[in-house]
């Protein structure tokens, strides 16, 4: 998918990416135990299977690498694809459920987030790709999988933003950058049919969404 | 449109609530002071207190006047509170 130079970088992106999590998914667990608050369970839920997903996917890339050094065909980053895909999807719908749960509104938003499947159209409509290929239980690479993490993720880039407008935290802007910039990813990954430098540029905006997710938790943790 | 405030504070955010007023008046807060800054009515306050002070996170000294203050474990657990806050409130959650 990306360019020969590029392979293992991706999966050694990812184990940073997934170690972030990690911690992400700690915190809002001690959060949760000292607070009893459910948004705070529905954010380490949903950074623990972000996390479990980087995990299988990094592991899956560097198997795979290994694998086409042994010669011997292993479909470990189908395997890692499929699972990090359904991972996301599973972590990004229990963050919109605990901001649709909190807000209890859809309104400002459900706007903005139909341009998404409009945006998605047109991409399939002129990038050269093939139709959507199963194999078996298994998901190949495909605009359509990453269309669909790109709206979860525009949701909630869209509620970290709205949150950053109204306190004007440092905080909630760096989480905010770190949607945004996992968002953009997501938005490179769909657009990969038009140029193999999106898939590198795609990991790197999302180790950096990561990496802005990491200075909210430092400075959070340092707080006296 | 953001961090709706829920209509009833949480039994958690009270007792943060009368500790972070214990903790602004110089950890020796009169009940006054505590009922005015939590804003409470008088028989919750007593309530409150009584319960801050078995869970250990406050102590009432002796002394002429009525005063509380925090203890060392309610120092400690102040801190994490305001910590799990930011947190929390960096995604744009209230605790």
């Amino acid at each position: 998918m990306g360019p020969r130079w590029f392979v293992g970088f991706d999966s050694l992106m990812e184990s940073v990416a997934f170690i972030i999590a990690v911690a992400i998914a700690y915190e809002a667990f001690k959060g949760y135990r000292l607070t009893k608050q459910r948004t705070l369970l529905y954010v380490h839920f949903s950074f623990a299977m972000l996390s479990a997903g980087l995990l299988i996917d990094s592991l899956a890339g560097f198997l795979g690498i290994l694998a086409r050094a042994l010669k011997g065909f292993v479909a470990f980053t189908l395997v890692g694809y499929t699972i990090y895909f359904l991972a996301q999807v599973l972590a990004y719908i229990i963050l919109v459920f605990a901001y649709v749960s909190q807000t209890r509104t859809l309104s400002t938003t459900s706007v903005s987030l139909s341009l998404v499947p409009l945006f998605g159209f047109v991409v399939l409509q002129t990038a050269p790709v093939p139709t959507i290929r199963l194999l078996g239980p298994l998901i190949e690479y495909h605009p359509v999988s990453e269309i669909v993490l790109l709206f979860l993720v525009f949701y909630i880039t869209v509620q970290t933003g709205l949150n950053y407008s109204a306190s004007r935290e440092a905080n909630a802007f760096l989480v905010f950058l770190g949607f945004l910039l996992i968002a953009l990813s997501h938005l490179a990954f769909v657009l990969i049919p038009f140029s193999a430098m999106l898939f590198v540029i795609g990991h790197v905006l999302q180790l950096l969404g990561f990496v802005s997710l990491l200075s909210m938790l430092l400075r959070v943790t340092r707080t006296k | 449109m953001m961090r709706k405030l829920p209509k009833y504070r949480s039994q958690m955010r009270i007792y943060v609530d009368i500790m972070r007023v214990i903790q602004r008046e110089n950890n020796r807060a009169k009940p006054t002071r505590i009922l005015y800054g939590a804003n409470l009515s008088h028989d919750r306050l007593l309530k409150y207190l009584e319960e801050l002070k078995t869970l250990g996170v406050i102590e009432e000294t002796d002394g002429a006047e009525r005063l509380y203050n925090l203890t060392q474990k309610g120092i400690e657990f102040l801190n994490e509170f305001i910590r799990i806050e930011k947190f929390a409130g960096a995604f744009g959650f209230v605790i």
